[in-house]
């Protein structure tokens, strides 16, 4: 980049916004007004090399761009419509004390964060617009790749225009829950910044000031706004901290051991100054403010032990009435485990372990580490810290909270674990691959949920019983009831005999009755002559017997009474008419004993079936459901009108 | 990045009247308002020097130094970039007249 390009990019960030607000003002689509602004920048780097950079670049760039949307605004059908506003548009910009600026770059915000987009949209529109940053550099915040960033802003211009959302404040009615959800997408990038959710850094202070300059931003285009000065103060005193959070290695610093010195004085009292506009424009306190409060809490002791938690604590309390969140339960439990003592704080912290969505949350056995550790209970709270290492995805927290595990001594006798006994359950040779899927996906989550050092001795039915309810308990009856079988198998396999001890199966609601094939599809099926002898047996069987699947399968030869047309399956019978009767003596064809209907292979060496399942003639085995099923569904296709193949299940007569 | 800016005014610069006045304040304003502004202020001209050698502390009034060396003001700025930093002096020394800025990017509290 040549120095005019370095100063190009620096004044098109610093005043993008307000150039594309304006011409959004003017023709009323947001992604035509970038086009525009686009235009206008591509003429700054063809005239400033040569020409040198203009006095007032940015008015330089305002300008020519309002002369490309009104040449813009000619050539369109609507010309005639729009004169008149132009007319009057045009003279408001004589007069550079006029707040319509203002008030575009805040109508900007609202259209930026509006709710028909998705969140993930308006966070990238936002930066785009309002912060002049690149897809690419957006992209690059975010550790996401470029592309999908580029997607998402043209789709959310696109959605903006097909909904026609119009560029203006937003009404009495609409107001609060509009401005809350510029303030969740600006808080939003600040979190995504201080706290990274994923990668190797703590922070990426980009974002954080990116957030910062939006919220201080709007706090000039929204005075009178309680929640946006709170959420300004909020963000200046976490920011505050940024130096302090952080250790040599990156590895994360808790507020309580922290270098104060180290906090950012400036920022502080910027936070300060923030939270005394927010109760200059009054009302009741809002979430914005109920943080801010807690976070001047914190700036405001001098060492960690003056910290005021009985204050904070309250401040929690009312706070999670507004958000009854467990997010901020959780940081409640911990304000009351400083107040009232850690065992009030664990208490509080246990009625949350059930709750689906903190199951993978590693703040949640952090925390409870913590609450332990200080009741003494130091061989739970070296679990707890190692499981909270297991959870979290940031790398820095991770090598964080294994060390705080290791800290701890471990006094207790050397025990079997948790994660070695799955692992050995999981790698017995007798599983096949479905099996081992299945089981895997059960056997992960108690893993994750108990924590792989977890004595196997320790875990109790209890527990069992909190994680299965936690994890699938609004699951499908067949999901629940396949979750349970494995815990029993490996409680079998691991001599924990009641671990589901708590849990119960549960009604597995029967499947619809399929539909029955019509019989003129039936006739078609029966009337080619291209089946085999095997196929063309089990379907009139099926169907004239109106029997189970699984039962006619299951049949042998041994069991069929050819005289009296039935056979003993199981604990019933199954009976046949003449066309069946028919088929059968020819498929028998002398054999006496073994499976009736047989695979058209031998099984390879590796896999061989049960006795009962292999035919002592042919050493063939039994025909399996999924190939009978795979079978009937690839032969019906061409009669089901709709194209898919009919299930066995189907051929069943309609009595 | 944070900067700090000092502003040396020269002496062949206006005095400051009322148009200066009104321009500074819209443009503090413009730049409090976008976020990028975290302290500014106006420096007497006088000052005190504490200077120290070996174990001897001296103290001395100011001015200590020719009025074109004097620094008159600061300011505190938070931007992205160093060419952003740039900018905003560009424009902040259209408004002063002659003299000069220092910047300096600011480390850690």
């Amino acid at each position: 980049m040549t120095d005019v390009h370095r100063t190009v990019d620096a004044v098109w960030k610093l005043e993008s916004a307000k150039i594309i607000a304006g011409l959004t003002r003017m023709v009323h689509d947001v992604g035509l007004a970038e086009e525009l602004a686009q235009d206008a920048l591509v003429s700054a780097l063809e005239q400033w090399p040569a020409a040198g950079v203009p006095d007032n670049p940015g008015a330089w760039l305002m300008t020519v761009a309002k002369r490309r949307a009104v040449d813009h605004i000619r050539r369109s059908e609507r010309a005639r419509q729009q004169h008149e506003r132009l007319a009057h548009e045009l003279q408001q910009d004589q007069d550079p004390e006029d707040d319509t600026g203002r008030d575009d770059v805040l109508r900007l915000m609202f259209l930026s964060c509006h709710p028909v987009l998705p969140t993930p949209a308006r966070v990238a529109l936002t930066l785009h617009l309002l912060g002049g940053l690149t897809a690419a550099e957006i992209a690059r915040a975010f550790l996401a790749g470029e592309p999908m960033i580029v997607r998402r802003i043209a789709e959310a211009k696109r959605t903006l225009a097909q909904r026609q959302v119009p560029f203006e404040l937003p009404g009495e009615a609409e107001q609060a829950e509009r401005l809350s959800s510029v303030l969740e997408v600006i808080y939003l990038i600040f979190n995504e910044g201080y706290s990274a959710t994923s990668g190797d850094d703590l922070m990426r202070p980009g974002l954080c000031l990116e957030a910062l300059r939006l919220g201080r931003l709007l706090a000039e285009l929204a005075p009178h706004e309680a929640e946006v000065h709170g959420l300004v103060a909020l963000m200046e005193i976490q920011a505050s901290r940024s130096a302090a959070r952080t250790g040599p290695s990156g590895e994360p610093v808790q507020l309580h051991e922290q270098n104060r010195g180290r906090w950012d004085q400036l920022l502080i009292r910027r936070g300060f100054t923030a939270m005394l506009r927010a109760r200059q424009a009054g009302g009741a306190p809002g979430p914005y403010v109920l943080q801010a409060a807690i976070a001047v809490c914190h700036a405001q002791a001098p060492t960690a032990e003056d910290t005021d938690w009985k204050q904070i604590a309250t401040l929690y309390h009312a706070l999670s009435r507004l958000q009854p969140t467990p997010i901020v339960q959780l940081n409640r439990a911990v304000a009351v485990g400083m107040a009232d003592g850690p065992q009030a704080g664990l208490e509080l912290a246990d009625t949350l372990t059930a709750d689906p969505a903190l199951q993978d949350y590693h703040l949640l056995p952090s925390v409870r580490g913590d609450l332990l550790l200080r009741l003494g209970r130091h061989q739970e709270a070296r679990l707890e810290f190692q499981r909270a290492a297991s959870l979290t995805r940031n790398a820095a927290e991770r090598a964080f909270l294994l060390r705080r595990a290791e800290d701890i001594a471990d006094t207790g006798p050397p025990l079997p674990t948790l994660g070695p006994a799955i692992e050995d359950f999981l790698g017995r040779d007798d599983l096949d691959a479905q099996t081992l899927r299945s089981y895997g996906q059960t056997l992960r989550r108690l893993r994750l949920s108990l924590g792989d050092r977890t004595p196997l001795p320790s875990v109790t039915a209890e527990q069992v019983t909190r994680v299965v309810t936690t994890a699938w308990g609004q699951a499908a009856a067949k999901t629940w009831n396949r979750h349970l079988s494995t815990l029993r198998s490996f409680g079998t396999w691991a001599g924990l005999d009641d671990l589901t001890a708590g849990l119960e199966r549960r009604a597995e609601p029967r499947r619809p009755p399929a539909q029955a094939i019509g019989p003129a599809q039936l006739e078609a099926l029966f009337g080619r002559t291209d089946l085999s002898l095997r196929e063309r047996t089990l379907w009139r069987l099926l169907h004239e017997s109106a029997a189970p699947v699984k039962a006619v399968l299951s049949l042998n030869v041994e069991d069929l009474d050819l005289d009296d047309r039935r056979a003993r399956a199981g604990g019933t019978w199954v009976t046949w008419r003449s066309q069946t009767a028919r088929l059968l003596p020819d498929l028998v064809a002398g054999r006496t004993r073994g499976p009736l209907f047989l695979s058209d292979r031998r099984p390879a060496p590796s896999r061989t079936p049960a006795p009962a399942d292999l035919c002592p003639q042919t050493g063939r085995r039994r025909l399996s459901y999924e190939r009978a099923e795979y079978l009937f569904k690839q032969a019906t296709k061409t009669l089901d009108p709709a194209g898919n193949g009919y299930t066995l299940r189907q051929l069943k007569s309609q009595q | 990045m944070r900067y700090l800016m000092t502003n040396k005014a020269a002496e062949t610069a206006p005095a400051p009247d009322e148009r200066l006045h009104a321009e500074m304040g819209k443009f503090i304003e413009e730049l409090t308002a976008a976020g990028v502004l975290l302290a500014t202020g106006g420096l007497e001209p006088g000052g005190i020097r504490v200077a120290s050698h070996g174990d001897e502390i001296t103290v001395t009034d100011g001015p200590y130094a020719e009025a074109k060396e004097a620094v008159a003001g600061f300011a505190l700025i938070e931007v992205r970039s160093q060419e952003e930093m740039l900018e905003l002096a560009r424009r902040f020394r259209k408004i002063v007249g002659d003299g000069e800025c220092e910047i300096h990017q600011v480390f850690g509290p």
